[in-house]
């Protein structure tokens, strides 16, 4: 199985002949030609790993073309394992999925895992080995830093010699850096990641007594409270916490979460109860909450050393909003679950901690493992210790491991000008960056899908990572490298990996080769997962964090500038992912920008509204960033992600949005407590996905609520039909009917996030193409399914709506009859087909679609792509060409697929079909069947009291229904926390 | 020298006074005899005016800019417009209803009025005909600019394709290219058919050779005999009646392009007369502008006289009075209906969205202006009647703009909401197509004879002819010798 194919010359693709004229080219001769041409292209085209990879489920003996593989592999994002099964067509990964294996996957994909595919096919990749501003190949670099080397340099117990990564969970990786530790002592690694914060480990360490890190299961929780906590959108194992909580939500419909946060997240769009506080009133809210729940009666009431003066620190709206999740956490006590945000500090922490055990949740939804990062919170996860150490001079040869640190890195620690001047400085990155600019050496990395390596999930399981193609640039992993400067630098990374597991006899891992065959198909090492714990909270680390957070109080003047991750970008390293830069915030529909949110209240009070530019300022540096102003965000804090503002060689990231970084320092990473805001009368226009974000009394039209008319009936929710009178009543789906199947949708407006992985799903899926900044502008995404959003009500505590919207496949679709030429029409088995060969563009389906789903090829938008990203297109889908309508198809190609292997297999009825939306989908809101089969999932759905169709009273007739979400009636009178 | 005034078919009525009124100014006055009448009228073929040939080179490199607005559009793709999702269709079909509109006044003109035997349209109808014919070949452009791949334009026709498709007969846009091309048809045959008679005219007269040449050619072997004429009048009226039903259909049919989507602002049962009455209106709006300027330049005071500018005019303010009406009556039916997303559309988005501006300035123009005419001295003053007709021109370009743009993006989904703004291109196309109307119009005025010579000796004729039974003795105005 090992074979490298190599590229042939250009001029042997075509056999002898093929360029004679064509007379004697009978249309056989040509077909054969033709069939050869293909093959030939076909194999010049496939980039096998060179070592033995195996599919998930049966290996056939080599790929039938046509016929897509799935390989299980794992992706890190920083330093943690997200099961995917990536699919093969003829040797290119072409679509990731979630590998339900994996607990932090359990068969979903979030938009990073999906989009992570582009990145992999990116033309701005770095191609090439360089050192200094010389062309340097790999044999130069193993020779430059092996141990007989390098030791001259950085001498022979490695003194000089420092590692900065990304923290790791890899086993591989830990093995090696002991190798290396043993080849030079005194060398040191330090782990870096801008989001990374030690302050759940420092909390642990105080009040659990150990490194511990809180494991959740939210499917046995009634009562869930997210302090400014994305658990359903952000984090290692968000698709595991947002399945659970759908499957609480869906077998215990009074299970309620409850959520405090400066800004409005997907988490906190699903709220029962939601507030906006600014970071430092949700640590007071924290230690409200303790008190509170320590003075509920039916509390356990564990909780010592409180005192009873917390309240007072906080607005009505808080206290309201403590008075009345305490009560519910205290009637669920044992069944709920407190969450702590990462950017809280660790006394917040502490007391979020403390309240798990004062409810007595500790052991049943809540436990504690290790945590799976190396070292995680210890010394070396501090920069600044290294930058001091890079600064002084003794520092011969920096070893920076992907990362991207000199962009990541807070501003006072100067990362860049400290790396800048070391000697020596090589790094591993997959991009000309930031940190590539002022390394030495820039090897390229290695795409996860073209690397073997190992990673654990936040709970511990191990992955193996398998890659599914042979580098494209000749990339390389940072275990490869590592391997070079601990002396094995000859050694694959699946050699390493093999002696690695081989070493680690009897701590799970893998030894034999069943065992071995059997991680690489199931994407995880059985029985992996971390042991757990459930200390006991020490009661003396509550009253210090309850008194630190006092001490601190709540800024009420100041202004809060929070740091937080882009549900695009991530930390930056996305950034230069097309698909996910004009992914639309899954909250305020931002795409190709980063911005300051604020609330209106504060915007109002500065005398600035979106698009105006305001400078940010802490302490004395400043940052010029546009305003959006958000409802529902806490009055006093400002919102900025990060990962925007790139300075480096990818063309795609450069000069989008502005660099948080700019205003982080190594003290307030996460938060600056006390930043100021001033107009700038400047303005940038930001590209907007979603412009309306009102309703405009529409509601119970779209999202089957009435608002205001609902919150005073109970709970159960009954959209009305609004379907207008018709005589000519259309027949219920039937298999008597035209075809045997009719195929339906239904989502789940109650669990769904708005979390947009479906988004990128359909765009990987579909061969979407991206639009940029300004196509965003001019409204011509081409996303065939888009997260409508509404936020309505009062601005200060709105309502917060989330609809996937996407084509409806209406039975009485007003776009068909419109069409001058039949280009779209109705099939049998009830698609709403649109056929792209015979349509000349009139638009009039779009302007008569109520809708708005359908999406206009408005440039030659495949027409200008790079011939690596032509590879990550998906041979089952056309690619549209310039001037066509296109949109969403219900995956026709798997119900396609999916038919005709049932066809091949004898079976009178149609296996079951997933959707590319339907399969990322981490709540599974979203249901795909057959009408006909009524034990279908879909069929019972549709019946559901709660299901409605968008836009009913026009007659259309949707196959898309949506389940109306379930609010709580209205009990409470004040504002804050007001049941939504 | 003969004495001509208006008829007076019905002396000493109850009507009498406001007859007399309205037949204030003859049709002619002031005529020469036929001889000397062709003479006047075909001169403008053979000299040429100073300030023509700027005008037609300026108007021939706006021309020459349509075609490379054009050819953006085709290389790029309609993406090089600024029309977006949901607003698909804008300044291309805004450009294309007004255009065709603007056509209507000409077969309205020639054809509904001949019918109708208003004789005032002779001196005019040439000069109608031929907007109607240059205005539809903008008219024609747009829809096809607008596709998405117009190289497939032709798959609308119902031609038998060899792969048995055919176009939807359900959707409005292949009634619409059988509409415009049956018009278009139409309106070249029987502006054709009425030049005929005076290319014979020109091509006795012409001075030299190769102008003898070309209009003989064009004229077809005319010689004016009696048979000649006989044919010629039934064929030229059979034309007319084919023209006339024309006048409504294709206005409805373009109406349909929006009546049968459910757009708010769009699916409406009046918009077929709504914009049968609109087209007229934009169209006597272009005659004004057209005929102002060519009888001030050519002298043709008494072959177009303030009679003629009168029943402009009021022809202008029925229809626009008509169009106040279907206004009213849009947005009394959106209200009516209580369906939340008409009563959005058409009462809160038009009033006070984001194009509530055009919408104001479109009503006020357009229901307003008009309402000048009811007082007889502005009906013939000159230069009220010239920057009416030109700010009606524009405000049915907004009304169109109005219609289709502030529809479309704010429909019923308001996730789904845009704004649009146009791109340079648009405004070329828009500019482009205004540059290519006034090159051909300067061409025909040019080398066309634009005043129907034949009819207006005919009707001379005919006029003297029944005013010789006509009672002297009534107030018979302006009666010169």
């Amino acid at each position: 199985m090992s074979r490298r194919v190599e590229q042939p010359e250009v001029n042997l693709e075509f056999p002898p002949g093929a360029a004679d004229p064509p007379e004697w080219v009978s249309r056989r001769d040509f077909l054969t030609l033709l069939g050869a041409g293909a093959a030939m292209a076909a194999g010049a085209c496939m980039r096998r790993p060179d070592k033995p990879i195996l599919p998930y489920v049966e290996a056939p003996a080599d790929v039938v073309p046509g016929m897509p593989l799935y390989y299980a592999t794992a992706m890190p994002l920083d330093g943690y394992a997200t099961g995917v099964l990536v699919r093969s067509n003829t040797g290119r990964p072409t679509k990731i999925e979630g590998n339900p294996d994996h607990p932090a996957s359990l068969g979903a994909s979030g938009a990073l895992e999906q989009a992570s595919l582009l990145e992999l096919y990116d033309p701005h990749r770095a191609e090439a080995m360089r050192v200094g501003r010389r062309r340097a190949t790999w044999d130069a670099f193993a020779a430059a830093f092996a141990p007989a080397a390098l030791s001259r340099r950085v001498g022979a117990r490695g003194a000089g010699l420092r590692v900065l990564m990304p923290p790791t969970t890899s086993p591989l990786t830990a093995s090696l850096l002991g190798r290396l530790g043993e080849a030079y002592p005194d060398a040191r690694t330090h782990f870096f990641a801008p989001l990374a914060s030690s302050a759940r480990i420092a909390a642990a360490r105080t009040s659990l007594g150990a490194a511990l890190v809180p494991q959740y299961d939210f499917r046995a929780a009634d009562v869930v409270v997210a302090l400014d906590a994305d658990i359903l959108a952000t984090g290692p194992f968000h698709l595991r916490y947002a399945r659970e909580w759908a499957d609480r939500r869906r077998a215990s419909p009074s299970a309620q979460l409850h959520v405090a946060e400066p800004t409005p997240s997907p988490t906190g769009t699903l709220a029962a109860r939601r507030l906006g506080a600014t970071w430092s009133a949700v640590a007071a809210i924290a230690t409200a909450l303790v008190d509170a729940v320590h003075r509920d009666a039916r509390s356990t009431g564990r909780v010592s050393g409180t005192t009873d003066a917390s309240g007072g620190a906080l607005t009505p709206d808080a206290r309201a909003w403590v008075a009345a999740v305490a009560a519910d956490l205290a009637a669920h006590a044992g069944h709920s679950i407190v969450v702590c945000g990462e950017r809280q500090p660790s006394d917040v922490h502490v007391l979020t901690n403390a309240l798990n055990d004062a409810l007595g949740n500790v052991g049943t939804t809540v436990w504690y493992t290790p945590p799976a990062v190396l070292n995680d919170g210890g010394p070396d996860h501090d920069l600044s210790a290294l930058a001091t150490e890079l600064r002084t001079g003794g520092v011969d040869t920096l070893v920076i491991l992907d990362g991207n640190p000199c962009y990541g890195a807070p501003s006072d620690i100067e990362l860049s000008r400290v790396v800048g001047a070391v000697h020596n400085t090589v790094y591993l990155g997959a991009y000309d960056d930031e940190t590539a600019r002022v390394s030495t050496w820039h090897l390229p990395a290695a795409h996860y899908l073209e690397s073997w390596g190992d990673a654990r999930a936040y709970d511990g399981t191990t992955s193996v990572i398998q890659p599914l193609i042979a580098p494209l640039h000749g990339g390389r992993t940072a275990d490869e490298v590592l391997a070079v400067l601990a002396g094995q630098p000859n050694n694959s990374t699946h050699d390493l990996l093999r002696d690695a597991w081989n070493s680690a006899r009897g701590q799970g891992a893998p030894t034999t080769e069943s065992d071995w065959s059997e991680a690489l198909r199931r994407g995880v090492v059985a029985g992996s997962a971390f042991a757990r714990a459930t200390p006991a909270v020490r009661g003396d680390a509550v009253a210090q964090a309850r008194a630190t957070v006092a001490a601190r109080g709540v800024a009420r003047e100041q202004i809060e500038i929070g740091f937080v991750p882009s549900h695009a970008v991530h930390d930056g390293r996305f950034a230069d992912n097309g698909w996910l830069q004009e992914l639309p915030d899954p909250v305020t529909k931002l795409t190709w920008d980063n911005a300051a949110l604020m609330a209106p209240a504060m915007a109002s009070r500065l005398g600035v509204a979106t698009n105006d530019v305001v400078k940010l300022q802490v302490g004395d540096r400043a940052l010029d960033t546009p305003v959006l102003v958000v409802p529902g965000h806490a009055d006093g804090a400002v919102a900025l992600a990060m990962g925007y503002g790139r300075q480096g060689g990818e063309a795609v990231a450069r000069g989008v949005g502005v660099n948080a970084n700019a205003l982080r320092t190594s003290q307030a990473p996460h938060v600056a407590p006390s930043a100021a805001v001033s107009r700038t009368g400047r303005s940038h226009e930001l590209a907007l996905a979603q412009t309306h974000w009102a309703i405009e009394g529409r509601g119970s039209s779209i999202v089957g609520e009435d608002g205001e008319a609902q919150r005073s009936t109970a709970s159960s929710v009954q959209p009305r039909k609004r379907r207008p009178l018709t005589l000519y009543e259309p027949k219920p789906p039937s298999r008597d009917g035209f075809g045997a199947d009719q195929w339906a949708m239904v989502i789940d407006l109650d669990v769904c996030t708005g979390c947009s992985a479906c988004v990128v799903a359909c765009q990987a899926e579909n061969n979407i193409p991206v639009v940029g900044k300004d196509g965003v502008m001019k409204s011509r995404e081409m996303h065939w399914l888009r997260i409508d959003r509404y936020i309505d009500g009062p601005p200060d505590d709105p309502r917060f709506e989330t609809q996937p919207m996407l084509c409806q496949h209406c039975e009485k679709a007003p776009c068909e009859y419109v069409c001058p030429v039949n280009a779209t029409v109705h099939s049998e088995d009830g698609l709403n087909e649109m056929v792209y060969n015979r349509c000349v563009g009139t638009r009039f389906c779009s302007n008569n679609c109520p809708y708005k789903v359908r999406r206009f090829n408005w440039f030659d938008y495949n027409g200008e792509i790079a011939e690596t990203e032509r590879m990550a297109k998906n041979p089952e889908v056309t690619i549209r060409a310039r001037g066509v309508m296109e949109k969403c198809t219900f995956c026709v190609q798997r119900i396609r697929d999916a038919q005709m292997a049932s066809r091949l297999a004898g079976d009178p009825a149609t296996g079951p079909v997933v959707t590319a939306c339907q399969q990322s989908c981490p709540t599974q809101a979203i249901v795909f069947g057959s009408l006909t089969d009524p034990e279908s999932e879909v069929s019972r759905q549709f019946g559901d009291p709660r299901s409605f169709s968008a836009l009913d009273e026009l007659g259309t007739v949707p196959r898309v229904r949506y389940l109306a979400r379930r609010r709580e009636a209205d009990s409470s009178d004040s504002s804050g926390g007001r049941a939504r | 020298m003969t004495t001509i005034s208006a008829p007076r078919s019905d002396p000493g009525s109850n009507g009498s006074r406001a007859h007399a009124q309205l037949e204030r100014y003859p049709i002619m006055r002031e005529l020469p005899d036929d001889g000397t009448l062709t003479t006047q009228l075909l001169a403008p073929l053979w000299t040429s005016h100073p300030a023509w040939k700027w005008l037609f080179m300026a108007s021939g490199a706006l021309s020459l800019w349509f075609l490379f607005a054009m050819g953006v559009t085709f290389a790029r793709g309609i993406g090089a417009w600024g029309n977006n999702i949901p607003v698909a269709w804008a300044y291309a079909i805004t450009d294309f209803v007004w255009w065709i509109g603007i056509g209507h006044a000409g077969t309205f003109i020639s054809a509904f009025l001949l019918l109708l035997h208003q004789r005032w349209r002779a001196s005019i109808n040439r000069l109608a005909e031929a907007m109607t014919l240059f205005a539809l070949v903008n008219a024609s452009l747009f829809p096809i600019l607008h596709l998405g791949r117009p190289w497939f334009f032709y798959w609308l026709v119902p031609y038998p394709a060899t792969m048995g498709v055919w176009p939807n007969f359900k959707s409005s846009l292949p009634w619409d290219v059988a509409a415009i091309s049956t018009y278009f048809t139409v309106s070249l045959l029987f502006w054709y058919l009425g030049l005929v008679p005076d290319l014979a005219a020109a091509r006795d007269r012409a001075p030299g050779r190769t102008r003898r040449r070309v209009y003989g050619v064009f004229a077809l072997g005319w010689h004016g005999s009696g048979t000649e004429w006989r044919h010629y009048r039934v064929a030229y009226t059979l034309l007319a009646g084919l023209a006339t039903p024309l006048v409504v259909s294709v206005h409805s049919i373009v109406s349909l392009d929006f009546a049968i989507a459910q757009l708010p602002g769009w699916h409406s049962t009046i918009f077929p007369p709504y914009f049968v009455v609109g087209a007229i209106y934009s169209g006597f709006a272009m005659v004004l502008m057209l005929v102002l300027p060519v009888r001030h330049v050519f002298r043709l005071h008494n072959v177009i006289t303030r009679r003629h500018l009168d029943h402009i005019a009021l022809l202008l303010l029925v229809t626009g009075s008509l169009l106040a009406y279907s206004y009213l009556c849009e947005a009394f039916g959106a209200w009516y209906s209580g369906d939340l997303f008409e009563r959005y559309t058409m009462l809160t988005a038009r009033t006070r969205g984001p194009y509530a501006v055009f919408f104001w300035i479109m009503t006020a123009v357009n229901v307003l202006t008009p309402q000048l005419f009811w007082w007889t001295r502005l009906r013939t003053n000159v230069v009220v009647l010239f920057v009416v007709g030109v700010m009606i021109w524009i405000g049915m370009w907004l009304e169109r703009f109005v219609i289709i743009v502030a529809s479309l993006n704010r429909d019923f989904l308001p996730s789904s909401w845009h704004l649009y703004a146009p791109t340079w291109v648009d405004w070329s196309l828009l500019a482009g197509s205004i540059g290519l109307f006034s090159f051909l119009f300067l061409a025909f005025l040019r080398w066309v004879p634009f005043v129907p010579v034949s009819e207006v000796k005919r009707e001379q004729r005919e006029i003297a002819f029944e005013s010789a039974y006509v009672d002297r003795d009534g107030a018979m105005p302006e009666v010169t010798r």
